[in-house]
């Protein structure tokens, strides 16, 4: 099933499926489980090579404090393993066109420089390869090769090159037992027919760089709050918690909250929902790892609002974690590298501090994973994610007929709301299908096999 | 492993069901606590399922000591609860009967967050079991 | 009503010689920083009937997962034991690995050896590393003697009871019915709607709660397929998922119906302050939000006006987190005996759009709010923080250990007098004017023991209804056939409310789509070889109907023999010990199961 990847040249082939999901994080692959469990044949489209979004990547999580990747991986085997679910990570859709109640989509393969079906994801070319790359999935704490598997747990376990570092030495091809290296790949272009689309495209983080007076992402030891997931997942980069700037254990570490949300000078007024919560959960991860670390989370209001989130609210304050109600002004540091941060504190005279810590954390806002205009023709709102035509009883409907939204897409949102909108969106896709006349029928059926074999190796 | 000839360590049953104790001893180790690596957890849908005799020749084959976790009044068949009391009964009959000390059989209920009970049954019966000694080792 | 699978037919993988693989997982660390993964499965590899024993950093992970299939082929195994984090995690996972490798689901043991080893053992790893080898040592032993079953197959009715006619309730039937299934809606007022027709604008986008029930309501009422129920109750319900029996009382009528499954779409109530918190029934210029909500309205008790007494109002206090945050020591438990110490999260917002509403209606009249957190945490909540900042709400803050105290104004002017001792401005004493004090009152569970007590439902520690598992499966309950939709679950808004009635929709419609429930296949068997036909299983059985005595034919006489109904016997397994023959077991907890195990843990290794 080459499909003319070893060969350079694109190939056009159509595929037709009931469902098109746009993501492959958590709140994409449940609804596609969703869909599949109803019968409906779904294609996800993933543009990183694995599936799984931010959360397999995270340590624990709140409220429960079950590890993320048990969670996550069972949810991505199941969407992998699931009859009516096809995914084709490291993807991308170019364009989109409405034909009647249905839609032509037209995807894009990006070439991986590794024939999908012979990669056995064995590793073998990512030891031999000589080229050392910080690495994204480990926040660029730790380093990965310019060929790799994406991370431990990655679904599918395929290796790709990252062409940006690559120098050409051929040691990987050398390397390899199936021959599986092929630097003359193209991208592939795919058509596909879907009666549906759902959008969950998630939600990327605010750059550090634009946050001029906390360092603008030059101190080093001030962390982001994605790179502390890492820095406590039992996986993670160091394996264990320290700061980068001398690998001291930090005794003191501080979190500033709000960091690029609520805050209009760098153009997000709205809340990020999620960062009260995980802050309060890795100072309480901190807590357990480093036995003497004193914690301060400075914060405007802390917005412990799901089911159990007060309680563990309540639960991190009586384990001694401090919390004070301050904005942070500005952060430097100082000769040793130890971040300062310069803040008012309310609570007592209102008077300006300024107070050393061995580790700062920023808590980053959301932004908007993706913007869809002129690619598939769902509308944003001000906020730059995904807009919901109608908030109160259908707040998984886009403006546009038959597309559908779902998790962090629509706005920053924690794992469980997003599970649970994952499901509304499934229901509120199939229903379009039923009313469109759409289901598998036989015709559809012989091409969806095709396309399940096309796919095979590379779900 | 042949150091067990030297240092015979006890061991404890702990019989949890499925609907609440099963998910309580889960829910000990999500919190991280800590207890006794001389426990052995079975997961039992519902604890009626066993005849008096069961616990005797647990006791038999060297177990020192049992502590069945049931989900009490909120057993989800219903009967059982009950049904399984009365069979508990029974075993400590038999127990005493046999010259068995019948604290080496303990009941409880166990919620699927009753952390604290749980780890307290726990505690209890390895103090028991260590107290006694050989005393309560079974033949 | 129901289809019986035929009796076991024993698949060829089942009477083979066992051939046990085994693999422990080092779950990245969380079980092998503890536990010498290799020293147990070292230890596996010398059990009895084991053919392969391994170790993978993540066993539920692809690469892990495909060993197993691997080695079933390569190897010829046709038993697995994986030793991991809880079963109840990753049992199903596991299960399906199985099924993709052509083996029946149920040749699978798990062994918990990180929530119940390595996680509550940190001090002992040597003692941690026994304990897991001995709980391999028992799930090989059982799996040693499990034999392939045949998930039950169940007809289902596609019919649906939602029980609750408020926003969730509604959006739920709209959904089921548009998906083919019928619905009968059962709600206990007069009218549907529940909360929502005591409400007026509704955040966040300023529509009346009126024009949305209204389109929703009529949706529903021109709906052939639902039936909807008003001034009726639940009053007995039996069966399982795929055929419920319920019994509805509704205008001094009991009918029974017939349905697959049972949404609970029951709401919350909202907190009634107890007598003198906040001078909460001591005085009357003291009310709760959702009164004030009423006075807000146009056609509400004083015309929209706002007036307390008959005086006109200048002065609004909100307090917020009334019957929410609480802290034991700090606050009282209400009339359940119970402390509500979680957020009621739609009560900040709903506050703040009271706020505005009133600055933006009586501009002359100054608002005062009293908060310990703003949570305005949901897409477009923000901008009501800040319209109310800019539109000159004044905002205080307190702390929980310092609540406000309310008192009569000594002077003319206004009535009371709201005491706070404000962090905003670093702990000052300050004196609120207010001729009106509205208290901002939570959601509470409400008092559902009948419905629980019937459909054998628990509650989270919180009071509200549990699902059972918030990532997992976030709107079923521990009971098979029975969701959650909206507020009984947790304090939700309409929005998310709406959310999670479409979802429970969808579990609905995945669960009786097909026609039929397959269910897992734990169920009472007899064996006509030993039954000797006494009854004593029948007796016990609390299972109507679940065992009976049949006759069979064997060598050409007629015996009396028990034969089990495996869609109605409920798995409990009570009529294990009442035969006197050990005639009856439960497929896949067969007492020599439980001796096995036993025996294994009593070994050494
Ligand atoms: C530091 C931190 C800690 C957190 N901790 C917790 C916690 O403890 N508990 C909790 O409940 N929540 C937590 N969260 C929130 C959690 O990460 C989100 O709720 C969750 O990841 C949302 O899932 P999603 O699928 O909507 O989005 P994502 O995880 O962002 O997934 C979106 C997916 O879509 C893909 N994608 C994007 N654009 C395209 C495109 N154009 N084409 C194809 N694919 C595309 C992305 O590659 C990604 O795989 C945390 C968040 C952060 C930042
Ligand atoms: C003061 C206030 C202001 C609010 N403002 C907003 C706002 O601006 N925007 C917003 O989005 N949300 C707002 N909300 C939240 C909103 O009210 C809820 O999200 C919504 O009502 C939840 O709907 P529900 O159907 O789950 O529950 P409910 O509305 O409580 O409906 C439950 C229904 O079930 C029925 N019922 C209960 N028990 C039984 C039984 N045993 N048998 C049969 N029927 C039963 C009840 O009679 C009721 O009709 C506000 C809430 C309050 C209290």
């Amino acid at each position: 099933m080459s499909a003319g990847s070893s060969t350079g040249e694109t190939v056009q082939q159509r595929l037709v499926f009931d469902a098109l999901v746009v993501g492959g994080g958590i709140a994409g692959l449940q609804s596609a489980i969703e869909l599949g469990d109803q019968g409906y044949k779904v294609l996800i489209v993933e543009k990183a090579p694995s599936i799984g979004g931010k959360m397999i990547g995270l340590s624990k999580v709140f409220p429960t404090l079950d590890c993320s990747s048990c969670i996550c991986t069972p949810r991505m085997a199941a969407a992998a393993h699931h009859e009516n679910v096809t995914i084709f990570t490291y993807s991308e859709v170019r364009r989109t066109e409405r034909a009647g109640s249905r839609f032509q989509v037209e995807v894009v393969r990006k070439p991986r420089y590794v024939h999908e079906a012979d990669c056995i994801g064995c590793r073998l070319c990512e030891y031999a390869c000589p080229i050392h790359v910080e690495h994204e999935f480990e926040g660029n704490l730790g380093a990965r090769k310019a060929i790799y598997v994406p991370f431990a747990n990655a679904i599918p376990q395929l290796a790709l090159v990252d062409l940006e570092h690559c120098v050409f030495c051929g040691l990987c091809e050398k390397a390899c037992p199936t021959h599986a290296i092929n630097f003359l790949q193209q991208p592939e272009e795919i058509a596909v027919e879907v009666g549906t689309i759902i959008l969950a495209t998630g939600y990327k983080m605010m750059s550090p760089e634009r946050l001029k007076l906390y360092g603008g992402g030059r101190l080093r030891n001030v962390l982001t709050s994605l790179q502390v997931e890492r820095l406590l997942a039992p996986h993670g980069p160091y394996g264990r918690v320290l700061r980068p700037s001398d690998g001291k254990a930090p005794s003191s570490i501080g979190y500033v909250q709000c960091a690029g949300s609520r805050d209009q000078s760098v153009g997000v007024s709205y809340c990020s929902r999620v960062c009260c919560m995980y802050a309060i959960k890795q100072a309480m991860l901190l807590s357990g790892s480093l036995p003497m670390v004193d914690i301060t989370i400075y914060y405007m209001d802390i917005r412990a609002f799901g089911k159990g989130f007060e309680q563990f609210f309540q639960n991190a304050k009586a384990m001694g974690i401090e919390f004070v109600k301050a904005k942070v002004g500005r952060i430097t540091e100082d000769e040793n590298q130890n971040p300062v941060v310069r803040v008012e504190v309310m609570e007592q005279d209102g008077r300006v501090e300024e107070r050393k810590h061995d580790m700062v954390v920023l808590s980053l806002g959301l932004l908007p994973g993706w913007d869809p205009s002129g690619v598939v023709p769902a509308e944003i709102a001000e906020d730059g994610f995904i807009r919901s035509a109608d908030p109160l009883l259908a707040p998984a409907r886009t403006t546009a007929e038959g597309i559908f939204v779902a998790g962090a897409a629509a706005g920053p949102k924690d794992i469980p709301d997003s599970i649970v909108e994952a499901g509304a969106a499934a229901m509120e896709a199939a229903i379009y299908l039923r009313r469109n006349g759409s289901s598998s029928n036989g015709d559809e059926r012989a091409v969806n096999e095709q396309a399940a074999v096309v796919a095979q190796g590379r779900g | 492993m042949s150091e067990v000839q030297q240092a015979r360590r006890p061991k404890i049953l702990l019989l949890a069901t499925t609907a609440c104790a099963y998910p309580g001893a889960d829910y000990v180790g999500q919190i991280h606590s800590e207890y006794s690596t001389d426990t052995y957890i079975i997961r039992v849908p519902a604890l009626a399922v066993f005849p008096p005799e069961f616990y005797l020749r647990c006791f038999q084959k060297g177990i020192d000591g049992i502590i069945a976790m049931s989900c009490g009044h909120e057993c989800p068949y219903p009967g059982a609860y009950e049904r399984f009391a009365e069979r508990i009964g029974r075993a400590q009959e038999l127990m005493k009967r046999q010259g068995l000390d019948a604290r080496r059989l303990r009941t409880t209920a166990i919620c699927t967050v009753c952390g604290r009970a749980f780890l307290k049954e726990v505690q209890d019966m390895v103090q028991r079991v260590a107290q006694s000694g050989g005393q309560l080792v079974g033949k | 009503m129901s289809k019986v699978n035929p009796p076991n037919e024993k698949p060829a993988n089942g009477n083979q010689q066992p051939k046990v693989g085994v693999y422990v997982c080092r779950c990245g660390g969380n079980i092998s920083d503890v536990v010498s993964v290799e020293k147990v499965a070292e230890a596996a590899g010398q059990m009895p009937d084991v053919v392969v024993a391994r170790q993978n950093t993540f066993m539920c992970s692809h690469p892990g997962q495909q060993m197993i299939v691997d080695d079933i082929a390569k190897l010829g195994l046709n038993r697995v034991v994986v030793a991991a984090c809880s079963p109840r995690l990753h049992e199903l996972t596991f299960r399906k690995t199985l099924v993709r490798a052509g083996l029946n689901a149920y040749l699978f043991e798990h062994a918990n050896i990180r929530e119940q080893v390595s996680w509550v053992s940190k001090s002992d790893p040597e003692g941690a590393t026994a304990k897991a080898t001995r709980l391999v040592g028992a799930a090989v032993a059982k799996v040693r003697l499990s034999r392939p079953l045949d998930p039950i197959k169940v007809d289902a009715t596609r019919q649906v009871l939602i029980i609750g006619g408020g926003v969730s309730g509604l959006r739920c039937a709209r959904d089921l019915s548009q998906s083919g299934f019928r619905v009968v809606l059962v709600e206990q007022s007069a009218a549907l709607g529940g909360r929502l027709t005591e409400l007026g604008r509704l955040y966040p986008v300023q529509v009346e709660a009126r024009e949305v029930l209204h389109s929703l309501i009529s949706e529903v009422s021109r709906d052939a397929a639902i039936q909807v129920l008003t001034s009726a109750e639940v009053t007995a319900v039996s069966g399982s998922i795929g055929n419920f029996s319920v019994a509805v009382r509704c205008a001094q009528q009991e009918t029974t119906i017939h349905v697959g499954a049972i949404v609970l779409a029951t709401g919350f109530d909202t907190y009634e302050p107890l007598p003198g918190e906040y001078g909460y029934a001591e005085f009357p210029e003291v009310i709760t939000l959702p009164q004030f909500v009423r006075l807000l309205e146009k056609q509400g008790p004083s015309d929209g006006q706002l007036q307390r007494n008959g005086r006109p109002v200048k002065n609004v206090c909100l307090v917020h987190c009334v019957g929410s945050r609480q802290i034991e020591g700090i606050h009282q438990p209400g009339p359940d005996g119970r402390l509500h110490e979680y957020c009621s999260r739609f009560c900040c917002t709903a506050a703040l759009q009271a706020a505005n509403e009133i600055r933006a209606r009586f501009p002359a009249v100054n608002v005062f709010d009293v908060y310990r957190d703003i949570r305005t945490y949901g897409r477009g909540h923000e901008s009501y923080y800040e319209q109310a900042s800019k539109q000159g709400v004044i905002f205080f803050r307190f702390l929980a250990e310092q609540l406000p105290q309310i008192r009569r104004a000594d002077a003319d002017g206004s009535a009371l007098v709201v005491q706070v001792k404000d962090t905003l401005t670093w702990g000052e004493d300050l004196e609120i004017p207010a001729d009106l004090v509205v208290l901002v009152t939570g959601a509470v569970p409400r008092d559902l023991s009948r419905l629980i007590d019937m459909l054998k439902l628990s509650r989270s520690p919180d009071g509200f209804l549990q699902e059972v598992h918030p990532k997992l499966r976030p709107v079923e309950t521990a009971v098979s056939g029975v969701f959650l939709a909206g507020g009984c679950q947790a304090p939700m808004d309409v929005g998310e409310s709406c959310t999670a009635a479409s979802a429970a929709a969808a579990r609905v419609s995945a669960a009786l789509l097909k026609g039929y429930v397959e269910l897992e296949p734990f169920a009472a068997v007899a064996d006509p070889a030993l039954c000797t036909g006494t009854g004593a299983c029948i007796e016990v059985c609390q299972h109507q109907r679940a065992i009976s005595l049949v006759d069979v034919m064997a060598d050409g006489v007629t015996l009396r023999r028990a034969q089990v109904n495996p869609a109605l016997c409920g798995g409990c397994g009570m009529c294990v010990p009442a035969c006197p023959h050990g005639a009856i077991q439960v497929d896949g907890w067969r007492l020599e199961q439980f001796e096995a195990m036993v025996d294994a843990i009593a070994a050494d290794y």
